[in-house]
């Protein structure tokens, strides 16, 4: 699973990180940053799902 | 996940914004055999990302092509969708909606075996104020993009309300430019919201960008001179204004009174348990008009959010899986979340402030931004940022497993 942003849309409004925090983090700069290694984790992997769905400015694709 | 229903079933979904939308997705992505009949409103338009709509739609960074909602993945369904139609009634003798055209003749019943109600909020404009030119509420694309269309006529514009739709339109107007007036009904913009130190904070960004505020004002009358304005605001102390173009943010009410006379409890939109499940075993609720009792903050409550549409919709779907499996379905405790964009600033806030007895104020990041927390008796229901979203993250994450670990302890 890998999962791409494109920097041009995300505006870091941190919905993906409320979602699934152990994935993607944002700084107080505002710019998302995406874990190396996405844990094999069933629960990790719903909620990256859920994060790609759910980012209201579409910036985020999974790579399965 | 557990894949339900069978093939005879019929499923509809009422409303076609994000809670609708995810719904549809949840059961294509379970494999649901069964027809699902979608009827979507009377917008007529594929189902977007309504948080663009005050942001970056007006500022003109997206345009309505860029902003719709992407095709679940399999959309294996046996799906019928129906735009420029809304549910009209529920029949509270048999399973089945009355389903009305908006364009064009027509209504029919459409049984079911089960139902998501996801038909969310409308603009609250008084009748006094409906339909005169050069007057705008913000609520749908339609709104946006007439509003969006009046710009390019550089109009003075007053915008009434500084809740965050209010706040986030004069945030937008000003990087157009545009001369802006911004009426605020409280003492301070989203002060119901964010509580008197984030509401200084926000008022004080407004005026460090050339927006004129007029603080404590309610507007008593609005006239318009004809097609092309001007447009003439009155207010409760006597004074008048003119504007080119006046954008109400009042607010908005549940659109669910549709389902009156259907046997289900429509006090504050439309009542559910823990589950989103309604009074009736085969209804169930998801986004703005779903006032659920939220297991974490012992209380009922209704949550007008991007996050909590999606979430509860994907909720009520294994909530409706569960009872087809006889389980017990689980409960519905995703702290809220919103952000606002103003003025390049992220405004973020978690958790549910109603009620708090107690704020603690820090400073945070290199330019001092505020960072609030509220508490309810002794411990933290809440908090709110600027720029700041690990730390706002943070709190999320401490509210909920406080919140579920001694259930119910911010009851009261």
């Amino acid at each position: 699973m890998k999962i791409t942003v494109d920097r041009n849309l995300c505006d870091g409004n941190g919905v993906c990180m409320g979602i699934a925090p152990d994935v993607f983090d944002i700084d107080d700069d505002l710019t998302l940053h995406i874990a190396d290694e996405i844990p094999d984790d069933p629960e990790v992997h719903a909620q990256v799902r859920q994060s790609v769905t759910s980012c209201p400015v579409l910036a985020l694709t999974l790579v399965e | 996940m557990s894949v339900a229903g069978d093939t005879s079933q019929t499923i509809v979904v009422a409303g076609g914004s994000l809670a609708g939308h995810t719904v549809v997705a949840e059961l294509d992505r379970r494999g649901f055999t069964g027809d699902v009949v979608w009827v979507r409103g009377p917008e007529g338009t594929a189902p977007y990302s309504r948080p663009a709509l005050s942001k970056e739609l007006i500022q003109g960074k997206v345009t309505r092509d860029t902003i719709r909602l992407p095709v679940p993945e399999r959309y294996g369904l046996r799906l019928r969708v129906l735009d420029h139609a809304v549910c009209a009634r529920l029949d509270p003798d048999a399973d089945r909606v009355l389903v009305t055209r908006t364009a064009g003749a027509g209504e029919e019943w459409i049984p079911f075996d089960a139902l998501f109600v996801c038909t969310g909020m409308r603009a609250r404009v008084p009748a006094a104020f409906t339909g005169l030119p050069g007057v705008h509420c913000l609520r749908t694309l339609a709104d946006a993009e007439r509003i969006k269309e009046r710009l390019a006529g550089r109009p003075r514009t007053v915008v009434v309300g500084a809740g965050l739709i209010g706040s986030e339109m004069a945030a937008s107007l000003r990087s157009c430019g545009l001369p802006v007036e911004l009426v605020v009904q409280g003492r301070l913009p989203m002060e119901p919201v964010f509580g008197a130190e984030l509401g200084r904070f926000c008022l004080d960004r407004h005026h460090a960008h050339g927006v004129t505020t007029r603080l404590g004002a309610t507007v008593t009358g609005l006239s318009a001179a004809g097609p092309r304005g001007p447009v003439t605001l009155t207010y409760d102390d006597g004074e008048r204004t003119s504007a080119d173009l006046v954008v109400l943010g009042l607010g908005a009410v549940t659109s669910c009174d549709w389902l009156d006379g259907g046997g289900l409890d429509l006090s504050d939109g439309l009542g559910c348990d823990a589950a989103l499940r309604t009074a009736r075993p085969n209804v169930f609720a998801a986004g703005d008009v779903a006032n659920w009792w939220h297991p974490v903050f012992g209380r009922r409550m209704r949550v007008e959010h991007w996050s909590n549409a999606s979430a509860q919709a994907r909720h009520a779907v294994e909530s409706w899986s569960a009872a087809q499996e006889g389980r017990e379905p689980a409960p519905f405790a995703d702290v809220p979340y919103f952000w606002s964009d103003q003025y390049g600033l992220k405004y973020q806030m978690v958790g549910h402030a109603h009620g708090h007895d107690e704020v603690r104020v820090e400073r945070t990041g290199a330019d001092g931004h505020p960072f609030v927390t509220y508490f309810r008796a002794g411990r933290v229901v809440a908090a709110a940022g600027v720029n700041a979203p690990r730390a706002v993250m943070r709190m999320k994450a401490r509210i909920q497993s406080e919140g579920m670990t001694t259930q119910g302890v911010y009851a009261g």
